[in-house]
Order: structure tokens, then C-alpha cells, then sequence
């Protein structure tokens, strides 16, 4: 016990007191906020100049005049308008229109025209509009659909024989934004439900990647530098190994608790920052902390063994390469499905992903995310297959363990050719 | 002699390949015990087997009559055939990592640190990086890491390898010390010149199977003082030529003749300073070289003869 706490104790001060660990610690909230908000927030940007846009009204009854019209409400921030409209053609016949709309085309190439809308004859019955132009904004976009409707909905309103003012009905018809809520009462939004996800899935991929990655370092640069043959001299190379992976987990534990401080730091000292309830709801939600925690830690103890293990079979770093790019899709695998596994988290696919150990980790965590839970009732099958899904990572960490260990021993002091897989396979059952 | 260390008809084999066939000896406590043979003969595998860092496919390995148990390992200090140590740690954290990893309290460490790396020259590099260190440094440092712990047993796999001829030096005298202490030292070389300057016992491997063993004066005894030493200047190619001498093995400054029973030694200096002129002429024991050459029956090519270290 004495020896393995030493190993321990010298793996984990090697990392931490690399400057690499600082830069990691600062750099990747860094980093993960630039992959998930920054993108977000720049589609949203508003745009900073008046936006030139040309109506095309085939209809007669002056749809594109009470649109242009309409346009007129929407300011940037300097109270510029953000629409500026250039011009409502009304093109005489199919030979006009395709003339006019070359010319508009060739303005939108030039940037002498943002977009142009096309307004089609009995627009009032077929709901029938084209916006043209070479890219399209999100609040552009939801703004026009928006006003269109609204002016369609007005001039069918007009021409129909309700007897009420149009405000009302307007009022009667008026659309509304759906809440999303969890069972129990929950407020969950659809934005923050599947960015948290992703971003729990980024901490435990960055760890086990990361920490891994360094792990397999280690026990390649101990086997090139020939100093595995006094450290197994002294201790066994299952001490050897479980030391450096406890160290690197206390390591990388280090990491996600000095993070932790810092996102609870910044919740208490938050002032203006808003901060949504449902990151709260994630944050503060004892059942969600209590799974992430121990699928991060089964998730790293099973795959930094694997990490160990192909340390111990190459000699290089470019040889490990081949062995990592699995490793790297079995864990980047729920990011890719993320948006299918958040419409139909309880599906039998996302159930079964989910059951399957290398996956286990951060699919079950993504799925935690979006279904939400409260309590650790097995009545909630989320629950019950969250457990489930810990048992089966449990096992199949203790397999690798056990498969690791022996290939282990005689791996760390084979220099020169890698192994081919026979020979391993004959190095586990005499191991 | 109270027996330390011994190996009971170990074997070991990897696939076809037999590493160590059948290999026993035994190794009084107190000793320094050379295991001698050329590349591939089977010592590393044999020490590693001791080391317990590989099984013996069957065989007993007996520490002071009984099987070997894992806290063994504290009472040894390992110097493995390659060496290395890690390139970001000071000396000073290395010496302590791999003291404590023998179990010695870090508090006796550090107070045995420092006349350590006095004697072997290291003292103002305490907090310097391994990487910092040259060649020779670092492997004095290994060497202090070796004994810091103040082993039972000190296990050494080709000792000699990539150590000048001055850092030869002082390690042997460290060794002697350590013997004069009662420490056990066991070592294996494919350099038969330096084995013969240092050991008391020596085993000879040859293809993992043990070709003689036993003490070094008995063996050399045994083989008789049939051989003559012969330094000169010129070519000593015709001495194969004179009666008596029935083998010439030519070193890097000096012959050596073995001569046949019942020749005279003085005959055979006269007739080579009839041809050249002779600047040492003794009548010795046989070398180990010789000794291996005959017993192992092998091919002169087959084995390292010259001193220096460098292994091939």
C-alpha cells in the first residue's frame, strides 16, 4: 500500500505541477465556450447596417406596400432602420419578371441589395412567398415570417365577415411560445438542455482523452527511457499501473474541482449575468451530480486502462495513433447524435447505445441531461438504466483491468517491434 | 560459506526459443558472484527471474534457503542491463522516488543523499534535471539509486556496460566497500577481463545452459597453470609455430599461449626472443577467456574479449 501511494503520489505531482496544467485549467472552459456559445451568439448577432431589400408584389391588393410598411418598426441599435426597402416592382408579365429578376440577382452578387421578396398573385389564398438572397439571418428570417403572416392574416380578417376589430382577433389568434417543463415542474429549455449536455459530455471527453492520452505518454516515455525496469524491480507492475492511474485521476479530479469553484465562484458573484434556471436545475441537481461524477470516474478508470494498455504495447507515440482513433469516436459518438438522442431520448436506439459500455458514459449522461430527473426513484426507468449503465461500465472496466495487467507485465519491457496480436493474446494467457 | 541467493534448474523459454535451460547455482552471502557469458547466453533473463519481474516457466528460486517472497525486493538494488531514469526530475527527486519505493524512510534518504553524491562527484548537481546530466553522471546517479537503500542483495546486469575506465574504477572500489559490509553482490558480464579482476565466484552461461561454475581460484585451478602471458613488439604470428604451444589468442597489447602437457615454458621464451623482442613474459593461470573458450567449446568470434565497457 505504501509503495502504490508513492507511485500515486509521484504521478500526480508530475502533472500538477507541470505549467501544462495551468494552461489546461484556464484554457479549456476557454475553449469550450468558444465552441458552444460563441457560434451561438454570432448567428444571433444583429446585423449593424440598414439591410437594402426589394419587394417583387404580383398580388394587387398592396401586400407589399403594408410589408414594407411593417418593416418600418424594426431599429438597430443606433435607431437606424434595420430595412431599408429600395424599391416595389410590380412586373407586368412572366418576360418582365425574369428580366427584373436578373437584375435583382446581379445587385444581391454586387451587395448593392441585401435580399428581394417575391410576392406571388392570391398570395392571400396560397400563402405563396419567396425571399431571395445569398445568405439569411435567424431573426431576419423569423422577423419576416412573422409580419407576413400577420399582414396575411389582417387582409383575410378584412375580407371576412367577423364583425370584431381586427386587434381582437389578432389577440384571439395570437401565437404563443410552448414552455418546456420536466416532469415535476422543471422549467427546461430546449438551448440550455442541449448545450449542458454537450458540455458535460466535453468534460468527461476532455478527461479521459486528455489524462489518458497522458497516462499512455508515461508509460511510453518510462518504457523508451528504460527506467520501467527499476520502477518493476521495486514495485509490481499492477502497483505500478494502478498508481499511475489513480494519480492521473486525482490529477484530473484536481482539474474538475478548481473548475467547479471557479462556475460556483461565478453563480454566487453572477451580479448582472443571466443565468437561466435550467443551468441552475442542472448544476444544483444532486441525482445529475451524483451520476456524472461516477460515470467520469468509471469512464476514466476504464479507459485510461485501455490508455495503459496501448502504452504498453508500442513504442511511439505515432504507434499508439492507429489504437486512439477509435477510442476518440466511441467517446465523441453522443456529440454526433446529440440532436437525434434530444427529440427521443427514451427510444429503444438511444436505450441500447446507451447499455453499451465504451458508449455508457456519455450517452447516459447526455440522455440524464435531457429526460431530467429529481430522485433516485427506480420507478423513473432513466434512473433504473443510469444504474444499470454503472454496473456494466463497473464490469467491463474490471475486464480491461484484469486484460491490461497481464499484457501489462510483459508489454512495459519489450522494446523494439510492436506486437502483433497473436503474440499478445499469447502474453494474456500465460501472463 | 552461508548460501544467500540460489537458483534451482530454472527455466525459461519464449516460444522455441530456449532462454535459461535447467540453470542452478548458488551464491554464498557475503560474495561478489560474476554470472559470465556472451550476448544471448541467457544472464539477463536469468536476473530478471530473480528480480521476479518474469515467472520461470519451472524452477525454485530460494533467498537464504526459502522461496522468494515480493517484499524481497526492498532488500535488493536492481541496476538493469539498459538504463534510465526520468529526464524532468531533479536528482535530488529521483534518488528519493526510487528509495521510497524500496520502503526506506525519506528522512534516511535524505541524510545519505549527500555523501553519496560526494563520493561519486555529483554533489553540485543535487538540484539539477537528469536531462542536465551527461552520460557518465547519469549513470552514477543510477548507481547511487541502486545502493541508497542499503540492499542485502545488489543485482547488477552488465555492470560494465557504457562506464569509462575511471568510473570503473570507482564503482569497483564501492562494490568492495559494500562487500566489506557483508552485502551480497551478484553481477553479469560479457566482459571476462573485468569479471576476473572483480569476482570471488563466477558462473559461466553459455546458450542458457551453465558451462562451469564455482570459485575463481578453484576454477583457474583447475585448468592449471599451463598458460603464458607475453607482451613484445612485432608479430606474434609464428608462435604458433614452436613446439609445446598448442593455442595463440592475440589481445589487444599482449599474447597468450597455452601450452600443451609436459612443455617448458623456458624453451618457449627462447625461442620467441630469438625472433622478437620480449617486454613481459609470465606463467600464469589460464584467463576466464580461455577458460570459456575450452569448456563452452565455441568459436573465439563468439565472445567479446576486449575491456573498456562498451558492450556490443
Amino acid at each position: 500500500m505504501h509503495k502504490l501511494w508513492i507511485i500515486i503520489k509521484s504521478e500526480y505531482l508530475q502533472v500538477v505541477k507541470k505549467k501544462s496544467f495551468l494552461v489546461g485549467i484556464l484554457l479549456t472552459p476557454l475553449f469550450m465556450v468558444g465552441i458552444t456559445v460563441v457560434p451561438t451568439m454570432l448567428a444571433q448577432k444583429k446585423s449593424a447596417s440598414t439591410e437594402k431589400i426589394a419587394i417583387v408584389d404580383l398580388d394587387t391588393a398592396g401586400v407589399g406596400e403594408r410589408f414594407a410598411k411593417g418593416l418600418e418598426e424594426y431599429r438597430l441599435e443606433d435607431g437606424q432602420p434595420s430595412y431599408g426597402v429600395d424599391a416595389i416592382y410590380r412586373p407586368a408579365d412572366t418576360v418582365a419578371l425574369a428580366e427584373l429578376q436578373q437584375r435583382l440577382d446581379s445587385m444581391i452578387l454586387d451587395k448593392r441589395l441585401k435580399y428581394y421578396l417575391i410576392i406571388f398573385n392570391n398570395v392571400e389564398n396560397t400563402d405563396s412567398v419567396f425571399l431571395v438572397g445569398k445568405s439569411f439571418g435567424f431573426s431576419t428570417n423569423s422577423r419576416f415570417e412573422r409580419k407576413m403572416s400577420h399582414i396575411l392574416a389582417e387582409m383575410r380578417l378584412e375580407k371576412s365577415d367577423i364583425n370584431l376589430d381586427v386587434d381582437s382577433v389578432l389577440r384571439l389568434t395570437r401565437s404563443m411560445d410552448l414552455i418546456q417543463k420536466a416532469p415535476g415542474g422543471k422549467e427546461r429549455d430546449f438551448f440550455t438542455l442541449y448545450l449542458g449536455g454537450i458540455i458535460f459530455v466535453m468534460i468527461i471527453f476532455g478527461t479521459v482523452i486528455g489524462y489518458g492520452q497522458i497516462l499512455m505518454r508515461s508509460v511510453i516515455e518510462e518504457k523508451n527511457s528504460r527506467i520501467m525496469e527499476v520502477l518493476v524491480s521495486s514495485v509490481s507492475p499492477f502497483q505500478l499501473m494502478a498508481g499511475k492511474i489513480v494519480g492521473l485521476g486525482l490529477a484530473s479530479l484536481t482539474q474538475v474541482l478548481i473548475w467547479g469553484v471557479i462556475g460556483a465562484g461565478l453563480y454566487v458573484f453572477r451580479g448582472n449575468l443571466n443565468i437561466t434556471a435550467d443551468i441552475a436545475g442542472i448544476l444544483f441537481n444532486p441525482v445529475f451530480i451524483f451520476f456524472f461524477i461516477t460515470y467520469l470516474l468509471l469512464g476514466y478508470i476504464m479507459f485510461s486502462t485501455l490508455f495503459a494498455l496501448i502504452g504498453s504495447m508500442v513504442n511511439t507515440d505515432k504507434e499508439a495513433q492507429g489504437f486512439i482513433f477509435p477510442i476518440t469516436m466511441t467517446l465523441i459518438l453522443p456529440v454526433i447524435l446529440a440532436a437525434y438522442l434530444i427529440q427521443e431520448p427514451d427510444s429503444t436506439v438511444a436505450v441500447v447505445l446507451s447499455l453499451i459500455p465504451f458508449f455508457s458514459p456519455t450517452m447516459m449522461i447526455l440522455r440524464l441531461n435531457f429526460i431530467g430527473a429529481d430522485s433516485f426513484s427506480l420507478a423513473n426507468p432513466i434512473i433504473l438504466e443510469a444504474f444499470a449503465g454503472l454496473v456494466i461500465t463497473a464490469l467491463t472496466a474490471l475486464l480491461i483491468i484484469w486484460l491490461t495487467a497481464k499484457v501489462f507485465r510483459v508489454g512495459i519491457l519489450m522494446y523494439g517491434k510492436r506486437p502483433t496480436l497473436p503474440e499478445i493474446i499469447k502474453w494474456i494467457r500465460h501472463g | 560459506m552461508q548460501e544467500y541467493l540460489r537458483l534451482e534448474n530454472i527455466t525459461k523459454s519464449y516460444g522455441d526459443k530456449v532462454a535459461v535451460a535447467g540453470l542452478s547455482l548458488s551464491v554464498p552471502k557475503g560474495s561478489i558472484y560474476g554470472i559470465i557469458g556472451p550476448n544471448g547466453a541467457g544472464k539477463t533473463t536469468s536476473i530478471r527471474m530473480i528480480m521476479d519481474i518474469i515467472a520461470p516457466d519451472s524452477g525454485k528460486i530460494l533467498i537464504e534457503g526459502a522461496e522468494v517472497r515480493r517484499d524481497f525486493k526492498n532488500n535488493v538494488g536492481y541496476l538493469p542491463e539498459e538504463r534510465g531514469l526520468y529526464k524532468k526530475h531533479t536528482v535530488e527527486e529521483i534518488i528519493l522516488l526510487l528509495g521510497e519505493i524500496k520502503n526506506c524512510p525519506r528522512k534516511e534518504l535524505s541524510s545519505r543523499m549527500d555523501p553519496w553524491l560526494d563520493k561519486l562527484n555529483l554533489l553540485e548537481y543535487k538540484r539539477k534535471k537528469v536531462e542536465e546530466l551527461s552520460k557518465g553522471m547519469a549513470q552514477k546517479l543510477q548507481f547511487i539509486t541502486t545502493l541508497i537503500h542499503q540492499p542485502k542483495l545488489i543485482i547488477l546486469d552488465e555492470l560494465f556496460s557504457g562506464l569509462d575506465p575511471l568510473n570503473i574504477e570507482l564503482i569497483k572500489n564501492i562494490l568492495l566497500d559494500e562487500k566489506r559490509r557483508g552485502t551480497t553482490i551478484l553481477f553479469s558480464t560479457h566482459v571476462m577481463e573485468q569479471a576476473e579482476k572483480l569476482c570471488d565466484y563466477l558462473c559461466m552461461i553459455h546458450r542458457g545452459e551453465k558451462v562451469l561454475d564455482g570459485k575463481l581460484a578453484d576454477v583457474k585451478a583447475r585448468f592449471g597453470k599451463n598458460t603464458i602471458q607475453i607482451q613484445m613488439e612485432g608479430d606474434g604470428a609464428f608462435m604458433r609455430q614452436i613446439p609445446g604451444v598448442e593455442k595463440v589468442s592475440e589481445f589487444n597489447n599482449y599474447i597468450e599461449l597455452k601450452l600443451s602437457e609436459g612443455a617448458i615454458p623456458q624453451d618457449i621464451l627462447k625461442a620467441v626472443t630469438d625472433k622478437v623482442t620480449v617486454s613481459r613474459f609470465e606463467i600464469m593461470e589460464p584467463s576466464l577467456y580461455n577458460i570459456f573458450i575450452e569448456t563452452a567449446g565455441v568459436r573465439p568470434s563468439e565472445v567479446t574479449v576486449s575491456a573498456g565497457g562498451g558492450h556490443a
